[in-house]
């Protein structure tokens, strides 16, 4: 494979940020035809490395090779133009036009005939087996259905070179098989693909070569049969946490303790229907199903972030005593608190300091109590929670969004957390966390249950559903279908009730 | 005013009290077939109540008290004038019965012959389950002030709210009222401080009556004293009994469903049902089910291709639960819609053997307790 004259190559790359640098060194070759993965934890550079690629971001020094030829892209467009495109892992749609108008965004003919584009759209989704609807507003579509039309956009530019930063995250299992064939063909059509992915089995699954990186440094690239999951994770941390993460099946569960939330017939428009479910506590009760199952819709409901139904909505009982919340505030107040999925969006304020971030969600609780804010009690209160979930940042005036992907969920998490609730939910609390801190956040949760909180955890994953949960519902079509214990349920169990 | 407006509006956003949901059988409440598998003790005439005195077993059969001590057949202990509705044996010796919910009389041991009909001035109705206490005294749920314990669907039809907790003195014969408003007292099971555990069927719980912590918990449409040790049941509570190593066995005659409680908020369709369908067709909870098609669930509802679904919304069910002494669920036995053990109406433990009274097809069954517990832990 060497002797091929790689299409794509960065020498001696380094990308720095305010003087600290975000890559250092690195060297990498991209051949064509390839699937090449990189891999590493939050923070290690993956992102930066691939923005350089696709012309978001700017070397500090080193160079980019495409075709054997030194080139500079200063601009998504540029590298549009050097055949590179990239699927970014926080979607770059336009949210206010359909699915189609998104396909075609830039392409656009002096006269567009909507009906036009939207016929084209739908074959084109249908050639690649995404069942999304053209005409509808990508503000209405799902994670996973956003990621399907940021994929089909990268594929329709017909670039040589495809990134794909963390594109299976929010797709569900079917999905992902058809993202696996879509890079298959891709591939048969000499398209070279860079691939990231926290989920190291997909890595190993899908690409030809693998590269490490480890705090901005190239750490290794190797043929992907020449690697195993602990072989990765070793190169990715430096240690060898294989058996910590998923590697053991549990032999007992912890035993339930009151019932602590009980929902009952509850709906939601199309997305819930007639659902009933109990959390106690002292367990971890672990929610699966596919996107669209209605398993964050129903959870949203229940933390005041979502309604149900205005008129026969059902019933959403907290410790036997009817509530319906109107805003998240409202159930905080009441011990109930939702770590959401969409951490950029709905999860933290990105220009607020990690102690600032964590001090708001502290003042949610205390709504009413507090007529001042005091920024020695936020300093304080800081402190105390970055020790406590080992956020790594120089300090805790650091801003959120400058903190990596697993660290960003620790202050969320912590947010959550200052409020000292009695119900936690939540949701799809590793997506796009690298594996060191997706076991820190297992702890924690466990820590949570241990300590007599009744705790929801949801989750497309389904190793993390089996290794976490004590009690594991699935649900389909907008209710739970089955409910198993820990020490029955298998993969194909969880599988079969969430599909059949 | 501002009641009536507040259940108005509840009423037609279907919230509140006018929420039609029921709990959900999971956790501890997981649907298996335990009591379905069950052995099969005895096939009964027409079985009330189950009770055990530490070496034999005591079934109020009809009018008649059947006596079981582990040889092949019963034999019959005493025989009365009119049917049983309620046993319990005495510590000195002897049973207490309950003579068509009506009167409360003591058979046997020091106490002979002692007999109750009232107390405070109003006569026993529907006494449904004696348990006796410390000092001479026997606790006694009396169901309803307006329906005899056979009418008991006339009760949960017209939302009844006239149970009572009673207490009985059976050295000075007297008798007072230590809990009223009970919506369908049903089982009555003494615990430490003078308190008594009481289960009101219609409103899906067990409440604690006197004692350290007792309360009172407001409900709406009448109010009961005591504070609900256990709440938002699934089914309808029966009996409850004592389990060996702390806590209890609570029977649940049978489950809730949505088209009941939707039917217990449409008094007008209720009041016409009332007048016109034969009970035994009422769209109510039921002990059986599936005898014939004039039953008001039918067709696909309960069957698919020819087969009766386990988790098809049930007429009758087979439920008990077993509870710590601070009255939470351990786990459940059942026996689901397409069983025929269903209408439990008590429970006794013995000797590692749990014996249930199925009041819909009649008999007496018994399980092993460690073979469930093994069952559940695999499952």
């Amino acid at each position: 494979m060497s002797a091929v004259a790689p299409i794509l190559a960065l020498r001696k790359a380094t990308k720095k940020y305010a003087g600290v640098p975000a890559i250092e060194d690195v060297d990498f070759d991209l051949l064509p035809g390839e699937v090449h993965a990189i891999v590493g934890e939050n923070g290690a550079g993956k992102s930066t490395l691939t923005k350089v690629m696709a012309g978001v971001v700017n070397l500090t020094s080193g160079e980019m090779l495409v075709e054997g030829r030194s080139v500079n892209a200063q601009t998504p467009t540029e590298a549009r133009e050097l055949g590179i495109a990239m699927v970014f892992q926080e979607t770059s749609l336009v949210p206010t036009m359909t699915v189609a108008q998104n396909l075609y965004l830039g392409q656009e003919r002096f006269f567009n005939r909507l009906r036009g584009i939207y016929i084209a759209a739908q074959q084109f989704m249908q050639s690649l087996q995404f069942d999304v609807n053209p005409t509808a507003v990508v503000s209405k579509l799902g994670a996973a259905q956003k990621q399907m039309v940021e994929i089909a956009r990268a594929v329709l530019h017909n670039a040589k070179v495809i990134i794909f930063d963390e594109p299976t995250a929010s797709l569900t299992p079917e999905e992902k098989k058809y993202f696996f064939d879509l890079i298959a063909n891709l591939k048969k059509r000499g398209v070279s693909v860079i691939f990231i992915s926290h989920a190291l089995e997909e890595a190993l699954q899908v690409s030809d070569r693998i590269t490490i990186l480890r705090d901005g440094k190239h750490v290794v690239t190797d043929e992907t049969r020449k690697f195993d999951r602990a072989r990765i994770v070793q190169a990715m941390v430096g240690r060898d946490l294989s058996q910590t993460l998923y590697g053991q099946r549990k032999t007992s569960v912890r035993p339930q303790g009151k019932r602590v939330l009980s929902v009952q017939n509850l709906r939601m428009a199309a997305m819930v229907k007639n659902n009933s479910l109990s959390v106690f506590a002292g367990q971890i009760t672990g929610v699966f199903g596919l996107v669209g199952s209605g398993r964050t819709e129903t959870f949203k409901v229940v933390a005041g972030v979502a309604k149900r139904d205005f008129m026969h909505g059902g019933e959403v009982l907290l410790n036997g005593r009817p509530v319906r919340y109107f805003v998240p505030a409202a159930a905080v107040r009441d011990g109930i608190v939702y770590v959401t999925e969409e951490r950029k969006i709905e999860g933290f304020f990105e220009t607020q300091s990690i102690a600032g971030n964590i001090y708001l969600g502290l003042l949610a609780k205390l709504r009413g109590q507090r007529t001042l804010v005091s920024k020695s009690e936020a300093a304080t209160v800081g402190e105390r929670w970055i020790k406590r979930l080992n956020i790594r940042a120089i300090s805790q005036d650091v801003k959120a969004i400058e903190l990596s992907g697993g660290n960003q969920q620790k202050v969320v998490i912590a947010k959550s957390l200052v409020q000292e609730p009695e119900l936690i939910i939540f949701d799809e609390p590793t997506r796009g966390v690298d594996v060191g801190a997706i076991s820190e956040i297992h702890q924690l949760i466990n820590r949570l249950a241990d300590e007599g909180k009744a705790v929801v955890v949801i989750s497309s994953y389904l190793p993390e559903v089996l290794s976490l949960s004590d009690r594991i519902l699935v649900q389909r079509m907008g209710k739970v279908v089955e409910e198993f214990s820990a020490l029955e349920a298998t993969e194909e169990k969880i599988m079969y009730a969430a599909i059949h | 005013m501002i009641e009536a407006l507040k259940q108005w509006t509840e009423r037609v956003l279907g919230r509140g009290d006018a929420a039609i949901s029921v709990p959900v059988l999971d956790g501890a409440l997981k649907s298996n077939r335990l009591i379905e598998d069950a052995e099969v003790v005895a096939e009964l005439e027409a079985p009330e109540d189950l009770v055990s005195d530490g070496s034999a077993l005591f079934v109020a059969d009809g009018a008649r008290v059947l006596r079981f001590d582990g040889t092949a057949a019963p034999t019959v202990a005493h025989t009365f004038e009119r049917t049983l509705s309620a046993l319990a044996c005495l510590p000195g010796g002897g049973l207490a019965i309950a003579l068509a919910g009506r009167e409360v009389r003591v058979v046997g041991g020091p106490h002979d012959g002692r007999r109750f009909d009232a107390a405070d001035g109003k006569q026993l109705n529907a006494i449904n389950a004696l348990t006796a206490i410390a000092n001479g005294r026997l606790l006694a749920s009396d169901g309803s002030q307006a329906h005899p314990p056979e009418r008991w669907k006339y009760d949960v039809m017209e939302l009844g709210r006239s149970g009572r907790l009673i207490e009985f003195n059976l050295a000075d014969g007297s008798a007072r009222e230590r809990a009223a408003g009970l919506a369908y007292a049903f089982g009555v099971g003494a615990v430490a401080d003078d308190a008594a555990w009481v289960c009101e069927s219609w409103r899906h719980r067990v409440v604690q009556v006197g004692g350290a912590q007792a309360g009172r918990v407001a409900q709406t449409g009448g109010a009961s004293s005591g504070r609900a040790v256990v709440d938002g049941l699934p089914g309808y509570p029966s009996r409850i009994a004592p389990a060996a190593g702390g806590g209890w066995w609570l029977t649940c005659f049978t489950l809730r469903t949505q088209l009941v409680e939707f039917v217990l908020r449409e008094p007008a369709f209720r009041k016409r049902m009332l007048k016109e369908i034969d009970p035994r067709y009422w769209i109510a909870p039921a002990l059986t089910s599936g005898n014939t098609y004039l039953e008001p669930m039918q067709g696909a509802h309960l069957k698919t291709m020819g087969v009766v679904k386990p988790w098809a919304p049930p007429r009758s069910y087979g439920l008990v639960i077993r509870l710590d002494a601070q009255g939470l669920i351990r786990y459940s036995l059942h026996s689901r819609f397409d069983g025929k053990h269903h209408g439990i109406v008590a429970a006794v433990e013995r000797d590692g053997w749990l014996y249930l009274l199925a009041k819909g097809p009649r008999r007496l069954l018994r399980l092993s307790i460690a073979a469930a517990q093994a069952s559940l832990a695999a499952s």
